[in-house]
């Protein structure tokens, strides 16, 4: 009998710090990975500043840090396209259409993706989870 | 046809979370999935028709239109009744093709297609 890898599905709609949204999030995205799920997340809205580079909290729960511990993990992080740059965290244009902005300002292996790829996301998971109503 | 249910408790143009709840369900809908979008407490309020050129007047998207656009998509946009007999809005006030379900019914809909929830 094959053992079928499930999909987390995971939307988060709140900013880091301000609230704990992230950081129940990002706890539940590493158990999961640890009971072998696979784990995609999609940043909306102010959640995408969680994808900002060289975060340096000195008290609160390191987002940023841990967020590019769960994409070396495994878990794939999609952040919205338009809301990124409505937060000027895309700069230059996409190159040659791959997706691929000049932007310095988000973690390594953010990737980029629009409304229609987040409801393909939905599409693929098995579980749907959502952090931040508020 | 996989569903997704999509649950707004926020007002729109005061806040994000409506303008998300519609344009996250019009791309669910448009690759041929199910939608349906509840409207509970402040949510209400994107229901209602009549709304002004607010693009213009204060730079936000017109809800009407993004709820007329989903609904035209065959997502089913509905309104609890108790949250608009709370705000004095009464059927009449509202976009043509929102349905009215109780608090009730609209737990009795999450239980039947809640495949997938979001809550904004």
């Amino acid at each position: 009998m094959v053992n079928q890898q499930k999909t987390l599905g995971v939307m988060i709609i709140s900013p880091p710090f301000g609230n704990q949204y992230a950081d129940h999030m990002c706890r539940t995205i590493s158990r999961a990975l640890d009971k072998g799920y696979r784990v995609e997340i999609f940043l909306y809205g102010d959640s995408v500043h969680a994808q900002m580079n060289a975060q340096r909290p000195k008290t609160f729960y390191p987002v940023g840090k841990v967020l590019k511990e769960l994409i070396d993990r495994g878990a794939v992080v999609y952040s919205c396209e338009i809301c990124s740059i409505a937060r000027g965290y895309i700069s230059g244009e996409l190159k040659d259409g791959k997706k691929d902005y000049s932007s310095t300002k988000v973690i390594e292996g953010v990737q980029f993706t629009t409304i229609f790829g987040f409801a393909e996301m939905l599409n693929r998971a098995d579980k749907v989870v959502c952090f931040g109503g508020s | 046809m996989a569903k997704l249910i999509m649950d707004v408790g926020h007002a729109p143009f005061g806040h994000e979370n409506a303008y998300a709840g519609f344009f996250v369900t019009m791309g669910w809908v448009s690759i041929g999935n199910q939608g349906f979008v509840l409207l509970r407490g402040e949510g209400v309020h994107a229901a209602r028709k009549g709304q002004g050129d607010t693009m213009m007047e204060i730079g936000l998207p017109q809800t009407e239109k993004l709820v007329n656009d989903i609904i035209g998509e065959g997502a089913r946009v509905i309104a609890e009744k108790e949250a608009l007999r709370a705000r004095n809005i009464t059927p009449e006030m509202l976009i043509q093709g929102v349905e009215i379900m109780s608090s009730s019914e609209l737990d009795a809909v999450v239980l039947e297609h809640g495949e997938r929830v979001l809550t904004l």
